[in-house]
């Protein structure tokens, strides 16, 4: 471990270590089917390469297809195959929940479960495909809470906006998130284009990136085509 | 014998323990008249299910051994073979899915997708297996095919959907509605053998619409035809539109066609033998390839014709009632009565005497066997999974996927008697499972066994005594430890003994190095006749001798590439043992540089546990030294996955039983060797001095 991931991988450019904020609380959000989870799992595999723990929480996803997320992310991006990493299996545990059975109680318990008998301690949790449709803005202000009492860094989140919803914040965050933008401190959107997917900055607490910044992304590898 | 191929279909029955396959098979029997009366697995009559042939089988209410069985619907000829639940006789599941064109996945319709289904799915799929779901037992409390099939979806990453929906369930189960003929379809008489269709409940009809609606779209997929007549108006497509849509997207593993029932209750089985007719493959549906033994074992694509020559598997023996039994699949070509066969891994020729069709314990002699046919040879001598043809061809079916033994355990025979049947019992065992392997260790003269898990070893023993009456003491279960190098390392040796009589000189220079595949390799890299080529296998033979036996815990050495480059050698004192010796102490010389390391074999295991006790069962892995990989929760049940030493894991199932009050279960399956930490190595190696010091 120690090394990174592909220095065209999109996290790069959202140096996401230069954050001013601890822990950091993103959100990826896009319509179903443009990459959210390729994102999430990009940041996660890099605090793995870097030697953090990473909780990776699916929310109505296999265990086996999450697997198989990083295992091909890893390949695509750095040509690596995540077994022959010595010890970065031990870096990453996946949790997943039917959509019907998350709550923050059950995070907790589950978490706790984990730290307290010495099992694995996240540095960096995800979150990925977390119902904000039908979620209170004090659920998420629950979790989030708990995610600073744990000592987490970081934690990234996921959303599934819709084409007929047009809903927006004044920085630009679509529906269901539109009205809850400020429990974050990064919000990325992506969204299709000719022959690429663009990722927008829309909030970042990153002393380095400009909000506002797009990213142009190759829709097969997710990396950046152009800055 | 020109077969009509297209109306045969070779299929697997696969479950999770308890799921119901031995009573589904059992009723198979009975709709397509092979049995006249229908037993209970564990049947109050005392008879047990037909297909649970073995007695040990019959008592457990668990069926190890897979049996081959032929019946015939409507006009198709099916082959069945009931395949086990348990994951420690994989190697019996997965023969059977090599074999196999197509296969049923059972799933408890209250359990729904359990660890052993994992499993048995993810068999399927390494073999390219076609497989519909049956969601049995529908008329148990808590019965739920729509849940099952969202399971089957999110857990076993299957396009899983409903061909059917349930008339009533749990008690009130009456019947199916058929999503494609758009009835309902209800079974009469004492043994659900009358089946009546009728229109569907006027309360279901809009439901039934809208699934049949879903269903349309998604096949439509596979068939432009059906896309075509759907734009025109679902109301009136040809069935036969739907049915060729649903075997394409069955057949190209894109979809998963899911049909329900109760198999105890009679319900729902006639309409799962038409779809092994509509929607599984026949043995023209499949490519099965061949390896060419003359041209560097390439693979070539099996014809099914009847007038090439034979080409035959061997997937199973038995040794039973009738004497020995040789389960075989043919590919191509036909066999006759009388015909002499090769196997084409010993050169042999065999003469078959006699073929018959099995109907599990019954059987019948038939002429000839053709192309697709799943059959038995009587005493014939051969190994599991050898491969017969006829003469002027040399290939062999692609081999199989038989993984390496993980346990072993010493027996030792009560009395000479004992001793006789033991040998026979152990012949016959080695020749049916690849994977059950048994030696006799030098040093302490004991038999040793080895094998895939602990419920593995202890059926054979089981098997020993009833079988073959041999009492035997068991020892305790011992892990297979290997050793491996890290890095490459030079050796220089030169063995010497020229003191008087006739001398031994022999040097023996170059290198070895860590592989990644495979177990050894030689590399000859001698110029100029430092070592003469006389010598050069000697060299070979005294490496592989020294790899019996590793130097820190006395496991087996793997992984090991040794490169010869230099030598030297003496016109009259080297010798063919001179150079083994030489090579051997270069061996050595290189072993202890070269970093070696124990290995241990690691374990998948996945247990499923009811969510309140999720915590003290994670606790419990991680105790063992095992890494959790994830966990899936699904409301009331989770399913942990972890990898977890097998040395770890003797006794587990007692502490799991205790931890969740018998509530959990748990399967494993080997995964890999991986190098044990250096506590658990420093033990191993001091183990292994004091038991060389004690001799």
């Amino acid at each position: 471990m120690g090394s990174q991931l592909n220095e065209k991988a999109p996290l790069h450019a959202l140096d996401i270590s230069a954050s001013t904020q601890d822990p950091s609380i993103g959100l990826v959000i896009a319509r179903a089917g443009l990459g959210k989870t390729a994102i999430l799992v990009q940041f996660a595999l890099d605090n793995m390469l870097q030697g953090n723990k990473v909780l990776h929480v699916a929310i109505g996803a296999g265990v086996e297809k999450t697997r198989t997320w990083y295992e091909d992310l890893l390949r695509t991006i750095n040509g690596e195959d995540i077994e022959e990493i010595p010890g970065i299996m031990k870096q990453r545990m996946i949790m997943t929940f039917q959509e019907s059975s998350f709550s923050k109680a059950l995070l907790a318990e589950r978490f706790n479960d984990l730290v307290d008998q010495d099992i694995f301690s996240p540095d960096c949790l995800i979150i990925d495909d977390y119902d904000f449709e039908n979620c209170s803005r004090s659920d998420l202000e629950e979790l989030i809470a708990f995610i600073k009492e744990r000592n987490l860094q970081m934690a990234w989140f996921s959303a599934t906006s819709h084409r007929e919803d047009d809903r927006k914040s004044a920085s630009g965050v679509p529906a269901p998130c539109n009205e809850i933008e400020d429990l974050f401190n990064n919000v990325l959107f992506i969204s299709p284009a000719e022959k690429e997917i663009t990722l927008d900055i829309l909030k970042s607490d990153s002393s380095k990136v400009k909000v506002g910044t797009s990213l142009h992304l190759d829709p097969s590898t997710m990396l950046i085509k152009k800055g | 014998m020109n077969k009509d191929l297209s109306k045969v279909r070779n299929i697997g029955i696969s479950a999770h323990i308890d799921s119901g396959k031995t009573t589904l098979t059992e009723r198979i029997l009975f709709y397509t008249n092979r049995i006249h009366a229908i037993h209970e697995v564990r049947g109050k009559d005392g008879v047990g299910a037909t297909m649970d042939s073995m007695e040990l089988e019959r008592e457990r209410g668990i069926t190890i051994q897979s049996a081959a069985t032929h019946c015939t619907w409507k006009n198709i000829d099916i082959n069945i073979i009931d395949t086990p639940g348990h994951v420690d006789f994989t190697v019996e599941v997965e023969r059977a899915l090599r074999v196999l064109d197509g296969a049923v996945l059972i799933l408890d319709s209250v359990a729904g997708v359990q660890s052993q289904s994992i499993t048995v799915n993810r068999q399927m799929t390494r073999y390219n297996v076609p497989r519909i779901a049956f969601i049995n037992k529908c008329d148990r409390t808590g019965a739920n095919p729509y849940k099952v099939t969202g399971m089957l979806r999110d857990k076993l990453d299957l396009n899983a959907h409903l061909v059917q929906m349930p008339i009533g369930l749990e008690a009130n189960l009456q019947g199916m509605v058929d999503l494609i003929l758009m009835k309902a379809v209800y079974f009469d008489g004492d043994n659900g053998e009358n089946i009546r269709m009728e229109e569907i409940p006027a309360e279901m009809a809009d439901e039934a619409a809208e699934r049949r609606e879903a269903l349309l779209e998604e096949v439509s997929m596979y068939s432009e035809e059906l896309m075509e007549a759907l734009l025109e108006g679902s109301d009136n497509i040809d069935p036969a539109l739907i049915y060729s849509a649903i075997r394409r997207g069955t057949i190209d593993l894109e979809f998963t066609p899911v049909m329900m029932g109760s198999a105890y209750k009679n319900k729902g089985v006639q309409l799962l033998l038409e779809a092994v007719e509509l929607f599984l493959p026949s043995p023209t549906d499949i490519t099965n390839n061949a390896l060419d033994l003359n041209d560097g074992e390439k693979e070539f694509a099996v014809t099914n014709n009847p007038e090439d020559p034979l080409i035959m598997l061997a997937f199973k023996l038995e040794d039973g009632r009738y004497g020995q039994l040789t389960y075989v699949r043919t590919y191509q070509g036909e066999l006759h009565k009388g015909d002499t066969v090769i196997n084409s891994r010993t050169g042999k020729k065999v003469r078959v005497g006699r073929l018959c069709r099995m109907h599990s314990d019954e059987m019948e002699e038939i002429d000839e066997c053709g192309s697709g046919d799943i059959v038995a040879l009587f005493g014939v001598d051969c190994a599991s999974g050898d491969t017969f043809t006829t003469e002027g061809i040399n290939v062999s079916m692609t081999s199989m996927h038989i993984p390496e033994p993980v346990i072993s355990l010493a027996i030792v025979p009560a009395d000479n008697k004992a001793q006789v049947n033991m040998s026979k019992a152990l012949n016959r065992f080695t020749k049916e499972d690849p994977t059950f392997k048994t030696f006799v260790d030098h040093e302490t003269g004991e038999t040793i066994i080895s094998g895939m898990g602990e419920l593995h070893l202890e059926v054979y023993i089981e098997r020993m005594k009833r079988e073959y009456q041999a009492e035997v003491a068991v020892g305790a279960p011992q892990v297979a430890y290997r050793e491996t190098i890290s890095q490459h390392a030079d050796f220089n040796y030169t063995h010497k003994k020229q003191t008087g009589g006739s001398g031994q000189f022999g040097r023996v220079a170059g290198f070895m190095e860590p592989m990644e595949e495979g177990d050894y390799e030689f590399v000859d890299k001698i110029v100029g006749g430092s070592i003469p080529r006389e010598f050069i296998s000697s060299c070979d033979k005294g490496f592989q001798k020294s790899m019996i036996k590793g130097a820190l815990c006395g496991a087996p050495i793997v992984g090991v590439r040794c490169t010869v480059n230099d030598g030297s050698f003496h016109a009259v004192d080297s010798s063919d043992v001179a150079f083994q010796l030489a090579s051997a102490g270069a061996f050595r010389e290189g072993y202890m540089k070269a970093k070696p390391t124990i290995m241990e074999p690691i374990m998948k295991v996945a247990v499923e546990v009811p969510s309140e006790f999720q915590g003290p069962v994670m606790g419990s892995i991680n105790q063992r030294r095992g890494m959790i990989i994830g966990t899936n929760e699904d409301g009331s049940y989770s399913v942990i996955e972890a990898e977890v030493p097998l040395s770890e894991m003797f006794g587990y199932s007692t502490n799991l039983r205790s931890l969740t009050q018998g509530k959990a279960e748990f399967t494993m399956e080997f995964a890999n060797f991986k190098p044990v930490p250096k506590s658990v190595g420093d033990e191993l190696i001091k183990k292994y001095e004091e038991e060389r010091k004690n001799g």
